[in-house]
């Protein structure tokens, strides 16, 4: 069986951690930059989403600060989540591109 | 007290429901997300926030039950707590048709006193009151227990079968559903779930979770394995609690 095709709320947060290490609210603000406003996640979804993509081994923590007596956690990707985030956008390009072509075709491009 | 130490109190309460292990990594850092997406206010009412909390962490501790059990229990763990909550429904049921079954009553057995009605009306109505309540959780601690690998489960699980079917039955008995009949199909599925979950917890598949092998290491440790895949999320020995 193929590997199981990777959710948009997983394929943002990773994207966002590519360009490094990010905070819990650096992630969801970023997110809704990537997504041009249209994914906007909430904590419970973002730290669920986290705690799994840790386990699978995808990010792990990468530093941890406390700012105005508050812990802030950093998480990076981890070599296996850029390996897997670069083939999802692979897939994704792909896709993208056989939809592009026969959208020209079909208009005459 | 100010706007953001009250949220903070809000936020705290709700993330109490979410299981120890998790916590206790993630706790002070979500706080930290919520207050500061609370506070720059392109998020709207906290309301979604707090569903989106209540959601995620309900669905953490269903998770948390799929991965020791081997499929039967698993299915039949849910059937519990299914069974709970139809506990519920019964109670409800029974207050809602109340009117309806005493008038019901009356007429088929007009000759009943109207003392005899009221006494019959109330330890019927009372022991529904209680019980149903304290049913629902036997079940949520059956549905534990027998998650948990716990052998005693599984006699409990056939216990509270046996005494939810003599209710039915004991119901019947009794022309309930002559007068009764919405009380008596709300028994009939409750008893119907409880009779498949106990099935469940006593197919010879399911010895494997109560009976797993290398449990017996004579150190009295317990040594069973988690079934199938690892948990989506982290699967130290706390983060496998179901607290």
């Amino acid at each position: 069986m193929g590997k199981q095709r990777m959710q948009e709320t997983t394929f943002l947060i990773l994207t966002s951690l590519a360009s490094g290490s990010q905070h819990g609210y650096g992630i969801i603000t970023d997110v809704i930059g990537i997504s041009r406003g249209q994914t906007r996640l909430r904590a419970g979804t973002l730290y669920a989403a986290l705690e799994r993509l840790t386990g699978e081994g995808l990010i792990e923590v990468d530093r941890e600060e406390i700012v105005e007596s508050r812990l802030r956690r950093y998480y990076k990707l981890t070599s296996d989540g850029i390996d897997r985030l670069a083939e999802e956008a692979d897939r994704l390009r792909s896709n993208a591109g056989v939809a592009m072509l026969r959208l020209n075709a079909q208009k005459g491009v | 007290m100010s706007d953001g130490s009250h949220l903070e109190r809000r936020y705290r309460r709700l993330l109490a429901l979410y299981p120890r292990a998790f916590r206790r990594e993630h706790e002070e850092e979500m706080l930290v997300v919520l207050l500061a997406c609370a506070r720059d206010g392109r998020r709207g009412s906290a309301v979604p926030d707090a569903a989106n909390l209540l959601w995620n962490a309900a669905w953490m501790r269903i998770r948390l039950i799929a991965p020791r059990s081997v499929p039967s229990v698993f299915w039949g763990v849910r059937l519990m707590l299914l069974a709970s909550f139809f506990e519920l429904v019964c109670l409800g049921t029974v207050i809602e048709t109340q009117s309806s079954v005493r008038a019901a009553v009356t007429r088929h057995t007009p000759g009943l006193g109207a003392a005899h009605l009221a006494s019959l009306m109330h330890s019927n109505v009372v022991s529904v009151d209680y019980g149903a309540p304290i049913a629902a959780a036997i079940w949520l601690v059956l549905a534990w227990a027998n998650d948990r690998g716990h052998s005693w489960a599984r006699i409990g699980t056939v216990g509270l079968f046996g005494l939810t079917a003599m209710s039915l039955l004991a119901s019947v008995g009794r022309h309930a559903a002559a007068y009764a009949a919405a009380d008596v199909i709300v028994g009939a599925i409750l008893c119907v779930a409880a009779f498949a979950a106990m099935l469940l917890t006593i197919t010879a598949d399911s010895n494997r979770h109560y009976h797993p092998r290398g449990s017996d290491s004579g150190d009295g440790r317990d040594h069973r394995e988690p079934y199938g895949r690892a948990p989506a999320w982290r699967s130290g020995p706390d983060l496998a609690s179901w607290n």
